[in-house]
């Protein structure tokens, strides 16, 4: 009998799924790419397998190649999802390579605890909005915003990081969410400068918006760009950019509104 | 003026401990990695407080917290076996030139509307100072912290390793 069907040893097709799955679910987590060839290629060769990868903005395309006989090879194109940020993934499925490597854990086992790693519930969302939003709030006070500058930031961020999640929960493409949701935080903090209250409230304006900088994927793009994956470093780079002027696109249409641009 | 400058430091660690908690929660990291990037956040943002205070440069200021926060990321990354940039890059969203980046756009909003050319000079002026300000903190924040990360390759990508 074939030794592979008593041990139950999975396919070369089987393989090439699940890794290109972690491949993609990282990437759409928001992990740098280094990290991404390192865990995958680490867990493919557990499996008695090499790999290459290559990782694109919108797909990844993977060839995994049997050790033992390497007429054994299988190409593999995976579509990468909208980015949405989740560490604990990140930091999971980097534990799980680890397992894998030097516990040599089976391919079913790796298969089911990568289910459970992408099946857990993110943090409840109104607790993340309150504490956005107060993080806004305090980030108005490093800049040497009063207290009513930080109330106005922080009722302002409420609504703004609200809009936004109820809109990404809708699909709507990223670009209107991150105006559409500037607009409504920059509107509402311009409401303190246009009555004038407290004595900060230019500051309190700056800061509405800043929740939204997208911090982590302008880091990775850097760091890509340092570790020689110059290709997709620039990628997320004018993606992080247009972002940036999706925000000021929004920050500057309220401003307009409000009648700001001559103060 | 050395009290003063203690008392400085820890309302801005404590507010930047506060904005990095909320800044973290956004990518839905691990319980235990959120208590650590505020912690660091706090030390990072103080320290360059504290830089500032005594004369050196913001942008040079915030490289020098940065590297700092990189390393110190690295040794908690090994302690909570979770990778380093889960906390490090929260820990220096509140460091982001927030109000930098807003006056770039204001004098260039400014500049575009105006009519009076020596004014517009001096708009343009504020654009320029304000832009290479924000571009320069950036470039800071981002190649600071990944210099630990560059220098101990096997170091910060094993850190989940448990056997």
């Amino acid at each position: 009998m074939d030794e592979n069907l008593v041990n139950n040893e999975p396919t070369i097709e089987e393989t090439a799924v699940l890794l290109i799955d972690i491949a993609s679910a990282l990437m759409s987590s928001g992990a740098h790419t280094m990290r991404i060839i390192q865990n995958v290629s680490r867990m493919a060769e557990t499996f008695g397998y090499e790999m290459d990868l290559s990782v694109f903005q919108m797909s990844i395309i993977m060839t995994i190649i049997r050790k033992e006989d390497s007429g054994k090879l299988l190409t593999q194109i995976r579509k990468i999802k909208n980015l949405h940020l989740n560490f604990t993934i990140v930091s999971d499925l980097s534990a799980l390579s680890w397992d894998t490597y030097d516990r040599h854990l089976p391919f079913n086992e790796v298969a089911s605890i990568y289910q459970q790693i992408i099946s857990k519930k993110r943090m409840n969302s109104w607790l993340v909005l309150f504490l956005v939003a107060a993080a806004n709030a305090s980030f108005c006070g490093l800049f040497k915003g009063d207290f009513m500058a930080m109330l106005f930031v922080f009722f302002a961020t409420f609504a703004g990081f609200f809009v936004k999640q109820e809109m990404m929960k809708k699909h709507i493409n990223h670009l209107v969410v991150f105006t559409t949701s500037a607009f409504v935080a920059s509107l509402l903090a311009g409401l303190g400068y246009v009555f004038q209250v407290g004595h900060t409230p230019e500051i309190a304006l700056a800061c509405s918006v800043l929740y939204l900088i997208p911090g982590v994927p302008l880091i990775n793009s850097i760091l890509d760009i340092l570790e020689g994956h110059v290709l997709i470093g620039i990628a997320r780079l004018v993606n992080a950019t247009s972002l940036i002027v999706c925000i000021a696109i929004g920050l500057f249409t309220s401003m307009l509104i409000l009648g700001l641009e001559k103060l | 003026m050395t009290v003063e400058i203690i008392r400085l430091m820890l309302i801005d660690g404590l507010m930047a401990a506060i904005a990095a908690i909320g800044f973290a929660v956004i990518s839905n990291p691990p319980r235990n990695a959120i208590f650590v990037s505020a912690i660091l956040a706090a030390l990072g943002h103080a320290l360059r407080l504290f830089l500032i205070k005594s004369g050196l440069d913001i942008s040079l200021a915030t490289f020098v917290a940065a590297t700092c926060i990189g390393l110190l990321s690295i040794l908690f990354a090994r302690i909570i076996h979770c990778p380093a940039e889960v906390f490090s890059f929260p820990s220096l969203l509140p460091m982001i030139p927030g109000l930098f980046a807003y006056r770039t756009i204001l004098g260039l909003i400014k500049f575009m509307q105006s009519t009076d050319s020596i004014k517009a000079q001096g708009f343009m002026l504020d654009f320029f100072h304000n832009g290479l300000t924000t571009l320069f903190i950036l470039m800071a924040l981002v190649v600071g912290v990944s210099l630990p990360i560059l220098f101990f390759p096997k170091l910060s990508f094993s850190v989940t390793r448990k056997y």
